[in-house]
């Protein structure tokens, strides 16, 4: 058996790495280079406090995944598990964290509510009067870039094919199943596709002669100079959708959770930074001083089915796309249903 | 004591780094910054990505133009966040 992956990000080079291990012979297909898309720009939080059951039971796999995968392929992935707090600033959203809260409890996952006061229990210097409340539980931040790295390393090591800069051209379907596809102007011929295309899913659907119509959402993130470790958890804020936290390299990394676009660009802007650094000094005012090094922008890709794990009506044809902004948190577990759905079918 | 030439001060990178790194299979500017770290410190490239552009060229026959650089982003210098915050927002 023959499979070919088309997307060297998280998903597709994690179930590269899971088919590999199962025996199966694997190319995988990146048009840019390995990092270029969404699990390249991303700000690397990890949680399991989710907001539906399936998604909970893959982010706690996942987690567990991340530990084990490090040792196993031999790359650190600078994964830093100091907690993570999503705060809220009207009734209504704290409503809704609450009742997450509930059930990510019921299903294991160590969380509790803190009000505004508590939050600088975790970080010092909050400003407990820009929000009414929150949650604090189980998570972290992970640095994408070793991820990318170690996963694309460890499947070199079981013999994947992993082809950088390579289009994928043409997708041969006969009779309703796929045959092969073709790349950079060869003829590559395999008995599964894997689309895990991420933003470019809907386009690369479309070669198979199948209609995804996940939504494209582009996201902003800046990163500041680097400070001594400093900020333990990572801080979404969901009223506002600001986010940030501090990498192992020291950085505050930052940025405003998505919106829906028409046609994919990854271009910063300066109303991003704008709104960004008023919420974010608001939240932590002594970050004022901080400097804004580099900002850039990504896209990703959010299905009807947050992920869409699926076959097609194209036999061979499986989709792995629609991860919305849960990507990192998801792909480790997500890898291996999509293992499972390819053996079985 | 061995010489050591310093490519990348920001993430303390020495020539001998980068020519590991592409010695690896990093050989694009592209991965080989985000495999070293190399213009993704304070400096954002100024002090840096001529060197491992050198470098990149040297290892790899390939000229500048082909080597190409890295996608250069605002801002232009580091820009507190209290300044960013005073900005009207649209």
């Amino acid at each position: 058996m023959r499979v070919a992956i088309i997307g060297g990000g998280i998903v597709g080079l994690a179930t590269a790495y899971n088919l590999a291990k199962d025996g199966v012979d694997v190319v995988v297909f990146e048009r840019k280079y390995l990092l270029y898309g969404a699990s390249g720009r991303n700000s690397g939080g990890i949680t399991a406090m989710l907001n539906n059951e399936r998604l909970i039971e893959m982010a706690k796999k996942s987690m567990k995944i991340y530990d084990e995968v490090q040792s196993e392929i031999g790359f650190n992935f600078l994964y830093r598990k100091d907690g993570y707090i999503k705060v809220a600033s009207t009734e209504n959203d704290l409503n809704k964290l609450k009742e997450e809260m509930n059930l990510q409890k019921r299903m294991g996952v160590k969380v509790k509510q803190i009000d505004a006061n508590e939050v600088k229990d975790f970080i010092p210097d909050f400003n407990a009067d820009a929000v009414i409340g929150g949650v604090y539980g189980e998570g972290g931040v992970i640095f994408p870039w070793p991820v990318i790295w170690g996963y694309a390393k460890g499947c070199r090591e079981l013999g994947v094919d992993v082809k950088d800069y390579t289009t994928v051209e043409e997708i041969v379907v006969k009779d309703r199943a796929i045959d092969g596809v073709k790349a950079n102007g060869e003829f590559f011929k395999v008995d599964f596709i894997v689309n895990a295309a991420g933003a470019w899913s809907n386009e690369i659907s479309r070669m198979a002669g199948v209609e995804l119509n996940n939504k494209i959402i582009k996201e902003e993130i800046c990163v500041t100079e680097s400070l001594k470790p400093y900020l333990d958890p990572y801080l979404l804020d969901v009223t506002t959708g600001i986010y940030l936290s501090q990498s192992m390299r020291g950085e505050i990394v930052g940025g405003i959770v998505g919106n829906e676009v028409e046609s994919i660009d990854v271009k910063g802007s300066l109303d991003f930074l704008v709104k960004y650094a008023k919420r974010a000094v608001e939240l932590i005012p002594k970050l004022k001083g901080l400097c804004i090094l580099r900002q850039w922008a990504g896209v990703y890709d959010e299905g009807k089915d947050i992920p869409n794990i699926s076959t097609t009506n194209v036999k061979g044809f499986i989709q792995a796309n629609g991860f919305g902004k849960f990507g990192m948190c998801l792909a480790p577990a997500a890898a291996i249903e999509v293992t499972r759905l390819i053996r079985k079918t | 004591m061995k010489d050591r030439k310093i490519v990348c001060r920001c993430e303390d990178l020495t020539e001998e780094d980068i020519i590991h790194a592409i010695e690896e299979g990093y050989d694009d500017l592209e991965s080989l910054k985000r495999y070293t770290g190399a213009t993704s410190g304070p400096c954002q490239g100024k002090g840096c990505l001529m060197h491992v552009i050198r470098i990149l060229c040297a290892k790899t026959g390939k000229s500048p133009d082909e080597v190409g650089v890295t996608t250069q982003r605002q801002p232009v210098n580091p820009v507190p966040l209290y300044l960013l915050a005073k900005g009207d927002e649209k």
